[in-house]
């Protein structure tokens, strides 16, 4: 028997494209089917039952149908809007430093539905407190684990040692933590201090709701931001885009909420 | 013919096929439709500039609209594109002036406020004469993004800073309405 022609799927959507004269190429990340790139025929026409449903950072419930080359979105509708975090211009671009992740991390025909909670969990954490980077650094930390490419926290990744509580280094090319007599030639090792160590163990073992509300001083909270974002851009093997006007916002001292 | 098929591919919404059937519609044109052609893309690149006040595309600077004194100088209207502005002038109700922006902030696609015209805006904004913008930028995420970097950035104490309103399009259906655009509206009601 065939496949069926349509399908249902909940959807967070990534970002879009104008498509032809009217359409939208939406890249969204699916729960059931991972990545999914698909066709909004006619949704740039501002009377389209699709307009308002396909923005960035909106959780969507979709049908779809299976084109030729492309699937084709035949009905969108809104579960989910972030209508809070969209009034915020630091907590949109932190969204959508979290769509570019996934966007990079996300593959086609892969479905990881631990990455699709996380998103919603996370997006959810940055409409609470826009201001703190720690569900930014719970993402970052949780998407390597979901990718499978979760680094070494407890034990040398060279002599298999279980770390002492002291200043240790850390290297994504070897997969984690080194402690200091081991010292293989890597051009990604870095120092890593006790505390970012504990900090990060404390992601490992956390929810997102409690890990959100640790407080750190600035150089704690720059290293933890070096060191996780480096690690996820050595995985994705690519710039982060969205990562220059982050830090731009960030180093702003200017009132984020606009009212 | 392969140069021309692969410049005519680079333009948007331009596959191969349909590169090599314009190609082949080109070459089969009487030549001085061809050439009329070939001129006209020589003429805009030499002879288009940006408005040296609102950055639009034009043949002289500054531009017709900023050049005409029956225009309301007082408020400026800030747009994505230079097609924004054919829009708006096609509804013959605004009679102020324009800032084009050529493009939104997108960080994910790497663009930033360096990368538009907003020196530019907040240049012009300096001036008294200035009392309104309206940011009539798309009511996209980006567009919305782009707004709220301009309102947080515009230096001028006292300038009224609005944005078009947000609602229903004509034709449109509240069936088929997302709940942003139905709350805002609804927050814009207005009586009958």
């Amino acid at each position: 028997m065939a496949p069926p022609r349509t399908y249902r799927c909940e959807a967070i959507i990534l970002g879009y494209t104008p498509l032809g004269e009217a359409d939208l190429l939406v890249t969204m990340y699916t729960r059931d089917q991972g990545k999914v790139i698909a066709v909004g025929k006619g949704a740039r026409r501002s009377t389209s039952k699709l307009v308002g449903h396909l923005e960035p950072l909106t959780m969507v419930r979709m049908s779809m149908a299976h084109g030729r080359s492309m699937d084709i979105i035949s009905q969108a509708e809104v579960v989910q809007s972030f209508s809070v975090l969209k009034e915020d211009l630091l907590a949109i671009t932190k969204g959508l430093y979290l769509a570019e992740l996934v966007d990079g991390f996300g593959a086609e025909e892969s479905p990881n539905p631990e990455l699709f909670r996380l998103m919603i969990d996370t997006l959810r954490a940055v409409e609470d407190n826009s201001r703190s980077d720690m569900p930014l650094r719970f993402f970052e930390f949780h998407l390597l684990q979901v990718s499978g490419l979760m680094p070494e926290l407890y034990h040398c990744v060279e002599c298999r040692e279980e770390l002492e509580p002291d200043a240790h280094r850390f290297s994504p090319n070897v997969g984690g933590t080194l402690c200091l007599d081991c010292s293989p030639d890597d051009a990604h090792l870095r120092p890593l201090s006790l505390r970012a160590l504990k900090v990060l163990r404390l992601l490992d073992r956390s929810e997102i709701s409690k890990a959100c509300k640790l407080s750190v001083n600035e150089s704690l909270a720059d290293e933890l931001r070096s060191l996780l974002s480096t690690t996820v851009g050595y995985w994705l093997d690519k710039e982060i885009r969205s990562n220059s006007f982050l830090d731009r916002l960030n180093n702003e001292s200017l009132p984020g909420v606009y009212t | 013919m392969a140069r021309l098929v692969q410049e005519l591919n680079r333009l948007p919404g331009i596959g191969p096929k349909s590169a090599q059937r314009l190609a082949y519609y080109i070459i089969r044109l009487p030549d001085d439709d061809a050439y009329a052609l070939a001129d006209a893309v020589t003429s805009v690149k030499q002879n288009i500039v940006f408005c040296e006040e609102c950055q639009n595309l034009t043949d002289a600077s500054p531009c017709q609209v900023c050049s005409d004194p029956r225009r309301d100088q007082t408020i400026v209207c800030v747009v994505e594109d230079p097609l924004d502005v054919l829009a708006m002038e096609r509804t013959r109700t605004f009679r102020g002036l324009y800032h084009v922006l050529h493009g939104v902030i997108s960080p994910i696609n790497g663009i930033g406020p360096d990368q538009l015209k907003l020196k530019e805006l907040f240049k012009r904004l300096e001036r008294p004469e200035v009392v309104e913008m309206v940011v009539a930028t798309n009511p996209t995420l980006e567009g919305e993004a782009t707004a709220m970097y301009i309102h947080r950035h515009q230096g001028r104490e006292g300038l009224k800073v609005t944005h078009l309103a947000r609602g229903l399009p004509v034709g449109g259906s509240l069936e088929y309405s997302d709940e942003t655009t139905l709350t805002r509206a609804f927050q814009g009601r207005q009586e009958i």
